[in-house]
């Protein structure tokens, strides 16, 4: 049960930038021009991947995450067998099925039944597989009432499903699933990720790219972080989401500071905002329950008497969460020019593990004029235990009216699911 | 992968491709899979008008059989070649979709266009085989049934195999330099008149029918209606040669494909 089914060996891959060739006037043009040793405007190359080594063994899952462009979906094709690297070895042991665009080969005009034999043709399934498998196939996606209907009538969502069915349903040792859950509603979601749990149970190996970071670790047990082309990380899922969303905030912060400019009178400006927590780092990088604080910077040119900072918490979605104002604790701070440092200590801050972005305003308390109002680019990374879900992270503990011994935390935890 | 299984999905997936290409060609249309008989019926109707109203087609041309006849021999295959070429051209770029998310032998789509178009050729022999019976009922035409007839399929072999190779390179062609749709729907057309189509071809000595003697479809049509019309055995010489350009077609084609097609995912 060890031996490796999917081998990625120091893989490269690049791709060439700007247009190649696509009508032959270009390339006599080209041509001429080399001709004549006129400089021909060189080729520029792009590096989707560089020397990324990993190996799955039969019956694993690996999620592969990153921002867009990181190289996944090019990974994924080189797995598929669709391009070819460069330079280093790929390696697929067992019958493959690439689930990279749902309904990749789909013909609108044909029917829901034509397309489901003509998918499962192109997916690897011979006819009398595909018979045997049809009900199921229709069930799964739904669309009894429209086997008969061209897809091209299809809504998006049938379409997707119908897709997916198909594929979910390739007697496969691998599975390659490229981002293709996003379409369907909810529940059709839920189904998919039981699906390939029930295929991983199986013994087929998965691998699934995706942006829906719950939903690559729920179903995965590793997890692969690309950047740039290269392996940022490679490990358990949910350190590798912790470990993404941490760069992912350090680009944003990066990036938004050029976009949104603070706004105010001018009178301070904000340096730096730094969370210390129980893990040093840029960002906190910390637990609900842990002690942190925050460290505020300020750069003050005019001095205020009494000034009222606030700070506000919000959720990757946007949603307001916390509200900290010095003002309400009848905290005011005298700002004389020159760098000043405040601080805010939190006891704890019980929410759920993911991605939160702070922001900073400062009143002068006497005139009533706000100095200074960020935008929310400020991140914190936040990790929980995953012993409870939802928004946020309760202190929770069990207990039972009977006097027998407590069982243990996991076996408890086994007996619930 | 053995070679077995992987063959056997190859044809799996080469009928299912070709079964599509049939099916939408005539979906949402009246006629449906009529139109495979109509058309060429059409066109010889057409070439029929012009040689025979406009002129006269069976004494200019020295014809001892009806014109009609004479013209849908050459039609039924050459619409085979035509069409083939036609689909094999676009059929890399026009399966996109697949060329660049699923993985298997690239060679199926062009090959499925060709199985696509042979469809209609086998409808459409059918069709020729009514047309004989008629005319020989009115009596213009007498069938001459012969073992020569068993070299139809070899033709139709030799003919595939040129197809399959031609279409093989001009698939990938169109991939990388979409200019070689234009010029092939062009080329394949004036092809046509020099391939003993629906005239024959000179055969003067002339530059031009010296030219015309190295298009290997040239005894590929003289052998079909030798074969079937006339009940002889089409001259060995231009059928070797018909048959060697097709091998070296078809090898040459084949094996460019092969060491190309890596490359047709990122390129397309």
């Amino acid at each position: 049960m060890s031996e490796p089914t999917i081998c990625f060996d120091h893989v490269c891959k690049r791709f060439r930038l700007g247009e190649s060739h696509d009508s032959l006037r270009d390339l006599i043009a080209h041509g001429l021009g080399r001709l004549l040793g006129r400089a021909v405007n060189r080729r520029s190359h792009f590096w989707a991947l560089q020397d990324v080594s990993f190996a799955v063994v039969r019956g694993d899952t690996l999620g592969i995450i990153g921002p867009n462009g990181a190289g996944k979906s090019t990974a994924l094709k080189l797995l598929a067998g669709i391009l070819r690297p460069n330079s280093g070895r790929v390696s697929v042991y067992g019958r493959l099925a690439a689930l990279i665009e749902v309904g990749a080969g789909f013909h609108g005009d044909l029917t829901g039944r034509e397309n489901i034999f003509l998918n499962g043709a192109i997916l690897g399934m011979s006819r009398a597989e595909v018979r045997q498998k049809l009900d199921a196939i229709v069930a799964f996606a739904g669309i009894e009432p429209f086997l008969e209907t061209p897809v091209k009538r299809y809504s998006s969502g049938m379409y997707a499903r119908l897709g997916f069915s198909i594929a979910a349903h390739v007697e496969a040792d691998v599975l390659l699933v490229d981002e293709v859950l996003s379409v369907g509603d909810a529940v059709f979601r839920l189904r998919c990720l039981e699906r390939m749990r029930e295929l991983v149970r199986g013994g087929t190996t998965l691998v699934f790219v995706t942006h829906d970071l719950d939903q690559m670790q729920s179903i995965c047990s590793r997890a692969i972080v690309l950047d740039h082309g290269a392996t940022a990380f490679d490990g358990p899922a949910r350190e590798a989401v912790g470990q993404y969303l941490h760069a992912m905030s350090r680009a944003f912060a990066e990036r938004s500071a050029d976009i949104e400019p603070a706004w105010g009178g001018g009178a301070v400006e904000l340096l730096s905002l730094r969370w210390v927590g129980a893990v040093e780092k840029e960002f906190v990088s910390a637990g609900p329950r842990d002690a942190i604080r925050a460290e505020l910077r300020f750069r003050v040119r005019r001095p205020i008497a009494a000034a009222v900072v606030e700070l506000n918490l919000r959720s990757a979605m946007n949603e307001p969460l916390v509200s900290l104002n010095s003002g309400r604790d009848g905290v005011t701070f005298k700002m004389s020019p020159g760098e000043r440092c405040l601080t805010l200590r939190l006891a704890s801050l019980p929410l759920a593990g993911g991605q939160y972005f702070w922001n900073v305003r400062l009143w002068n308390a006497d005139l009533g004029v706000i100095e200074l109002d960020t935008p929310f680019r400020y991140p914190m990374i936040l990790h929980d235990d995953g012993r409870a879900t939802g928004a946020l992270c309760v202190e929770h503990s069990w207990s039972s009216d009977a006097n027998d011994a407590p069982l243990s935390e996991p076996a408890l935890a086994e007996s619930i699911s | 992968m053995s070679s077995a299984t992987d063959i056997h999905r190859i044809r799996e997936l080469l009928i299912a491709l070709a079964w599509r290409d049939v099916r939408v060609r005539y979906k949402q249309s009246v006629l449906g899979i009529a139109w495979a008989v109509a058309l060429p019926l059409l066109m010889m109707l057409l070439f029929t008008f012009v040689f025979t109203r406009a002129i006269d087609g069976s004494s200019l041309l020295g014809l001892r059989i009806p014109y009609p006849l004479y013209a849908f021999v050459g039609l039924v295959p050459w619409t085979f070649f035509s069409s083939s070429l036609t689909g094999c051209v676009n059929s890399l770029v026009a399966n996109r979709n697949l060329v660049t998310k699923v993985c298997f032998p690239r060679e199926v789509f062009p090959l499925s266009s060709v199985a696509a178009a042979f469809v209609d050729f086998a409808v459409a022999m059918v069709v020729l085989a009514g047309l004989m019976v008629c005319f020989s009922l009115r009596g213009e035409f007498a069938f001459v049934p012969s073992v020569s007839l068993l070299l139809v399929p070899l033709l139709v072999m030799i003919q595939i195999a040129l197809t399959v190779g031609l279409g093989l390179l001009l698939s990938m062609a169109n991939l990388f330099y979409r200019d070689v749709r234009l010029v092939s729907s062009a080329v394949v057309q004036l092809w046509m008149f020099i391939s003993a189509v629906v005239v024959p071809v000179p055969r003067d000595g002339s530059v031009l029918a010296r030219v015309i003697a190295f298009n290997p479809l040239v005894p590929l049509m003289d052998g079909y209606r030798e074969a079937i019309l006339y009940g002889r055995t089409p001259a060995g010489g231009g059928l070797f040669y018909a048959g060697a350009v097709a091998a070296v077609c078809l090898l040459g084609g084949w094996m460019w494909f092969r060491r190309m097609s890596y490359r047709f995912a990122e390129c397309i």
